[in-house]
């Protein structure tokens, strides 16, 4: 217990006084402060103007404010500078994130958000520049010592081993023993108390996998809470969650941030950091271009500052005239993912497929590819019965799919760049039993340019593009292909706004083409923005379809993904 | 820089090892000659390995001995390495009697003596190439424990052999005591031979069999003293070491304590000091010009309990 | 280009590195043979004997001192010396001339020789055999330095030690390519080894004219060929792990080895077997000729054909590769296909330097095989390789195999020292890609 003079004045909102008014607070005197957890419970003297004239004494006790954290400076980055062989990283970057508050990172793919961020958690050492938190200097060398100095960073691939529990996971390398044997009790009331404190509502004896997407983040927040986070930096949340999800989550964010915490949010989705963060701060080509209130700034400015030059339209006007029907599919049934699905997509017209994650898009879709096999029904192709046992009779019959996991199931991430264009394209560059590596290289090099794929060379390894290249060269290995149905699964997940337009340019061009485009997409501004068309799928079966798509709202699309 | 760094330290690690161990052999050898035999972990092949040692030094001979580890293509690959450093002879003991042929072809090529010892080869070109082959006279060793055989049982009742097939000395030892129960109309029966590997959990294994399916026999012999051994234990587990009589062969260190302590009533002696002591003189007069006998072979001994009372190596755990 | 070079084929420079340590340590005075060498000796006896002189020029038959006695000889008796004479022989050989000359009552005042003659007993202990003798010389030409190491018959040697190891590893690095892994191979040298011989000793046994062997090897490699082939449709159908599947395998093939043999060796074989793997019909070895074959094969077939590519891509990412199109299931079932084919042709060849067929051959040697694929680059976790790594890799192990034995470094010491060598190669591999060796030399800096 300390007498501290109190350097800040309090929030109001969390002063509790028997109902007399104050005017002002004049001045706060801490008497006491006790630390519990997350929670600090501070006994103050308030000093208050009255309506009395009289200056006044009020006792008062605060939740949650440590004099020294409330709304001081958290964290501070100064000029970090970070160059890889061949890429200047990061050019002098400082930040600045204050406690209670949330700073949303933005920027392009390869602008250096996840080099900063990788910094800040000991994933990588700058080549200088200093880190600061709470005023301390702080040498951040290994994961550990982040975690030490109160960092907690929530990847998108989350940390959480899914054949343990819970509770297991939360104390991972930390476990509460007693003579070697695990105090599984003890843990487990830790985590309960832990759970209370942000609102979850989780078993904690369940194991992660059967968790879903949304939970398992919520058991990363609190994994990061139960190490006395100060720090925690959350690297595209939502990726995977509904909107149900995402609204959860918001709420967790606030209640930490009223627990004195600073959230670092790096998003691509712009309506999402116009909602929860407090500042805004961008990063373009390794520089910090600027940081603003949130309430400064618009969407336009945001993404001119983002893409560094002023943007028209986000998305590209175009005309529609669609030909004969491409493909038409009847009645598609497996299990419960798909039931009973029929549509049809034309040639030159966009369809875009919007739903809830587990809908059954993508389900859907593979089996049109052949990579699942249906239980029944029939797939039309150019008003012909086609039979797609595999991806290889998919191909041959001119459709090709870009997988949602571009990663996983897209590329050869240990191959290079050519070597992953040329994979279903080879019977195109054989001569006699031989490939002939000039015509796929000659090939590849139209389409670097065509596509502007910035790569350092063809030979480059595809795991070190950034995730808009490497869509790029997903792209340009079926374009090569020549295909006349192209599905395209969340085509811009996990790209930057810059690249985002340049495909959505491409998919005009192609559509000028006379292709038929299938588009699932769970951002519904890209939905409404290029669909010609909309089916909403819910649980497994198409809920509704949308013709007018110009004068539809995201309320419609979601009403039928909803109910 | 760290990589490069790294590479140095790991070359110099192994060079220096190397270095080391060619070093530690003292200099002032006149030649060197090169042993290989089947499994130098047999203490019998140890011993043989080592007096051979001993004795080829007193002529200013290093010896280099390796084991073949049971398998014919290593042990032709030792061969050429022989022939390769120029070895002044080989001492061969043969994995494989007909696949040691192709290594000795080799050596004989390049013009190096090959003395074999224990087991002979019997490729029928490579072994006209063969300059002297010692060994025990197994099939007297057979005869020999024939004659215990017949002797402790007093020619009655039903005997088991466990053999080892793969091994022509074993064939002989068999042979020779077949012969000897048919040359004096034995009355015994042999009712099963099988193979106990010559170890002995494998002789335990195959004589556990054995009494289970012939609970009636009188008497085991076995190739070796380690398969004996192991049958022994069989014996011993079903509690009819009365009724059952193991005759083995070798008298190893081993073989001589069982003798003692009555598990085994004969162990027909090897002698592989002899061996060894014999191989080296046989170079030693190819050297000088004198004849050399094509084959000798050192005729085995009984081993009785009255043999092993007194004998002082078998206190001291000698061959 | 050279960087990719350098970054492909390392291993190639820690090969050179250890072939230049073991010819370093191996120099060895070595005796120079032949008739040049007479030449010098020619020389040295003219200025030094009397044309009247008894001299002796002695070969060890068979080897390199045997010409140079009969050259010398030649040489001497054209000078004028007479009595001049030459024993190419066994030392009991020159036993009896030294008889013969004492008995006529001649004084012997020379041997000249070459080789490891003068070593042999008769000679050294002459003074005391022969004192009649006694201002005998021995004569031989200067000795000079050279690695035994590089000597020819022992680089021949090195190639042949690894020839099967190597073949097999072929095949080994196409399934480890696809993340998988092949435990059987051991085993199935010596299914292919003891099928073919027996079919071999059916067909007419020692009689047997040439083809009866051929057909034997096509037999046995194509039985291999089968086995090999049921392990990979069980891996490609029911998804069964390759360590599992090929570990079953290995066991039911070393069996059934055993089964067909009783245990024992086949010894009835035709003369014409070891053709394949000892024959020399242009003066390089058989086995280095198929071994080179068979590499440029292979290596052209991974680096320019659709179905190498479709190996890679199998092992790099075997859903992105089905969803490409890629008949994954029928790249499986091949890789493993060619990887027994491989072994079943190791074991022909291991028969034919064996000249038998055993049951007991091959063993522990899937280990090696994939040391070797390891050591020459190839991930375990599939997607990358290079097949002329391989070859490096298997050479890196023979080297230091052989050079232990040239150095006379005990067995089981080999086997410590190989081991490490094994884990040093790809601990310095790792490196080279920037892997964790290299974080944890640089962990020291400070910023």
């Amino acid at each position: 217990m300390e007498d501290r003079t109190c350097t800040c004045i309090p929030m109001l909102n969390e002063l509790v006084f028997s109902g007399q008014y104050v005017e002002s607070v004049l001045s706060c005197e801490l008497r006491a402060a006790r630390c519990r957890d997350v929670l600090t419970y501070s006994l103050a003297m308030l000093t208050c103007a009255s309506s009395g004239g009289e200056p006044v004494l009020y006792p008062v006790i605060m939740m949650a404010k440590d004099t020294k954290r409330c709304n001081s400076l958290l964290l501070e980055m100064r000029q970090i500078d970070k160059s890889f062989p061949g890429v200047h990283a990061l050019k002098n970057v400082s930040m600045k994130l204050r406690s209670g508050e949330v700073l949303g990172l933005v920027g392009e793919n390869g602008a250096g958000k996840s080099t900063l961020i990788k910094v800040l958690g000991g994933a990588h050492l700058p080549d200088s520049g200093s880190i600061l938190i709470e005023g301390q200097s702080f040498h951040i060398l290994s994961p550990t010592a982040a975690q030490q100095a109160g960092v907690s960073i929530i990847y998108q691939e989350f940390n959480l081993i899914p054949e343990l529990t819970v509770r297991e996971n939360i104390f991972l390398g930390r476990e509460k023993t007693r003579m070697g044997f695990v105090r599984a009790g003890e843990e487990h009331r830790k985590t309960l108390q832990l759970f209370s404190k942000i609102g979850i509502n989780i078993d904690a004896n369940t194991r992660c996998s059967e968790l879903t997407v949304a939970q398992q983040q919520t058991v990363e927040i609190a994994k990061a809470l139960s190490v006395n986070a100060k720090i925690i930096v959350m690297d595209e949340p939502t990726a995977t969650l509904t909107a149900r999800e995402v609204g959860r989550l918001f709420a967790v964010i606030r209640d930490l941030k009223s627990h004195g915490l600073g959230i670092i949010y790096i998003s691509h989705r712009f309506d999402e950091v116009f909602d929860v963060a407090d500042r805004v701060m961008v990063l373009r080509d390794g520089k910090h271009v600027g940081t603003e209130d949130i309430s400064d700034i618009t969407r336009e400015k945001l993404i001119e500052m983002t893409v560094g030059r002023p943007i028209e339209s986000e998305f590209p006007r175009r005309s529609s005239n669609p030909g004969h029907v491409r493909l038409r599919v009847e009645d598609l049934c497996r299990g419960k993912a798909v039931r009973n699905v029929s549509f049809s997509v034309r040639a030159g017209e966009i369809l875009g497929f919007a739903g809830l994650v587990g809908a059954g898009r993508t389900e859907t879709m593979r089996l049109i590819f052949g990579a699942d096999k249906p239980d029944s029904g029939r797939i039309f192709i150019n008003d012909v019965e086609t039979d797609i046992r595999g991806p290889k009779d998919a191909i041959r019959n001119r459709i090709c799919l870009l997988t949602e996991d571009r990663k996983g199931h897209g590329l050869v991430l240990i191959h290079s760049c050519r070597e992953n264009f040329g994979l279903p394209n080879l019977d195109r560059f054989v001569r006699g039993l031989f490939i002939d590596q000039r015509k796929e290289r000659k090939e590849f090099s139209g389409f670097v340019e065509s596509l502007q794929i910035r790569i350092s060379g063809h030979e480059q390894l595809v795991m070190n593009l950034s995730g808009g290249n490497q869509q790029k060269v997903v792209l340009a290995k079926w374009l090569e292909r020549n295909a006349d149905i192209m599905i395209f699964d969340e085509p811009t997940r996990g790209i930057d706004v810059g690249t985002k337009y340049e495909i959505y340019l491409l998919m005009n061009r192609l559509i000028n083409e006379g292709k038929a485009i299938i588009m699932i997409s769970s951002e519904l501004p890209e939905i409404l923005g290029l669909s010609d068309r909309i089916i909403v799928m819910h649980e497994g079966r198409i809920k509704g379809e949308i013709t007018d798509v110009a004068n539809s709202t995201q309320e419609d699309i979601l009403s039928m993904a909803i109910a | 820089m760290n990589r490069n760094r790294a590479l140095t330290w790991c070359v110099l690690g192994i060079a220096l090892a190397a270095f080391v161990t060619s070093c530690s052999k003292t200099p002032d050898y006149k030649g060197k000659i090169g042993v290989t035999c089947m499994d130098l972990t047999n203490p019998f092949f140890k011993l043989i390995a080592n007096v051979m040692q001993e004795e080829a030094a007193k002529y200013g001979y290093e010896v280099v001995a390796l084991s073949g580890e049971l398998d014919p293509a290593k042990q032709n690959n030792q061969l050429s390495d022989f022939v390769a450093q120029g070895y002044d002879a080989i001492f061969l003991n043969p994995v494989d009697s007909k696949a040691a042929g192709e290594g000795v072809k080799k050596a004989h090529k390049a013009g190096i003596p090959v003395f074999t010892y224990d087991v002979q080869v019997t490729d029928e070109k490579a072994k006209d190439m063969i300059v002297s082959h010692i060994g025990s006279d197994n099939y007297q060793g057979g005869l020999l424990a024939g004659e215990s055989m017949m002797k402790v049982t007093g020619d009655q009742g039903k005997i088991a052999i466990i053999t080892y097939p793969e091994v022509t000395s074993c064939i002989l030892r068999v042979n020779g005591f077949k012969d000897y129960l048919k040359e004096h109309d034995s009355k015994l029966v042999i009712v099963t031979e099988l193979s106990g590997k010559g170890n002995r959990s494998d002789g335990y294994a195959v004589a556990t069999d054995i009494l289970t399916a012939y609970p009636d026999i009188v008497g085991i012999f076995a190739i070796n003293d380690p398969s004996g051994l192991g049958a022994y234990a069989a014996v011993f587990k079903a509690g009819k070491t009365e009724q059952v009589t193991i005759v083995a062969f070798d008298a190893s260190p081993a073989g001589k304590q069982a003798v003692f302590e009555k598990k085994l009533y004969d162990s027909p002696q090897q002698f592989p000091r002899k061996m060894a002591k014999g191989t080296v003189e046989a170079f030693i007069k190819y050297l000088n010009g004198e004849e050399v006998p094509k084959k000798k072979f050192i005729p085995c001994a009984h081993y009785y309990y009255e043999d092993s009372v007194n004998d002082k190596s078998r206190v001291a755990e000698q061959w | 280009m050279t960087r990719k070079l350098l970054n492909d084929y390392g291993m190639f420079f820690v090969l050179l590195l250890l072939s230049v340590l073991f010819s370093v340590l191996t120099l060895k005075e070595q005796m120079p043979e032949g008739s040049a060498a007479a030449a010098q000796l020619v020389e040295q006896i003219n200025n030094e004997f009397k044309k009247s002189d008894i001299i002796l020029t002695v070969g060890a038959v068979n080897t390199g001192s045997g010409p140079f006695a009969e050259a010398l000889f030649k040489d001497l008796r054209g000078e004028g010396f007479s009595n001049v004479d030459k024993v190419v022989g066994i030392p009991r050989d020159l036993r009896l001339k030294l008889d013969d000359i004492s008995a006529q009552g001649g004084v012997l005042a020379a041997i000249a020789t070459t080789g490891d003659v003068p070593k042999w007993l008769v000679i050294e202990l002459m003074p005391e055999k022969y004192p009649e003798f006694s201002g005998c010389k021995v004569l031989a030409p200067k000795s000079y330095m050279w690695p035994v190491f590089l000597k020819r018959s022992n680089l021949l040697a090195i190639v042949d030690r690894i020839v099967v190891i190597a073949l097999i590893a072929i095949g080994m690095t196409m399934v480890i390519i696809t993340a998988g892994i092949d435990l059987s191979v051991g085993s199935l040298i010596a299914l292919s080894a003891v099928i073919g011989t027996l079919l071999m000793k059916k067909m007419g046994g020692l009689q047997a004219p040439g083809w009866v062997v051929l057909v034997g090897f096509l037999v046995g490699i194509l039985s291999c060929g089968i086995v090999g082939g049921l392990g990979g449709f069980i891996v490609a159908r029911f998804k069964v792990a390759p360590f599992i599947t090929t570990l079953g395998i290995m066991m039911m093939a070393r069996g059934l080895a055993f089964m067909i043999t009783g245990g024992f060796s086949i010894y009835q074989v035709p003369r014409a077997l070891p053709w394949l793997g000892q024959g020399r019909p242009l003066g390089i070895p058989n086995t280095v000729v198929l071994l080179a074959v068979l590499y440029v094969t292979a290596h052209i077939f991974m680096a320019h054909t659709r179905l190498g590519r479709y190996i890679y891509a199998v092992g790099g990412n075997k859903e992105a590769a089905r969803l490409s199109g890629i008949p994954v299931k029928f790249v499986v079932v091949f890789v493993y296909v060619i990887s027994s084919l491989a072994a079943g042709l190791g074991g022909c060849i291991q028969a034919s330097q064996l000249n038998t067929g055993t049951p007991n051959i091959g063993i522990m040697y899937e280990l090696y095989v994939i040391a070797a694929v390891v050591v020459g680059g190839t991930s375990l976790s599939g997607g990358s390789g290079r097949i002329l790594g391989t070859l490096i890799g298997a050479f890196i192990i023979s080297v230091i195999q052989n050079g232990m034995n040239l150095l006379g470094i005990e067995s089981y010491t080999q086997q410590v020292v190989l081991g490490a060598v094994i884990l040093g190669a790809v601990l310095l591999d790792k490196a080279r890609s920037g892997g964790g060796l290299l974080t944890f030399l640089q962990k020291k800096k400070k910023y």
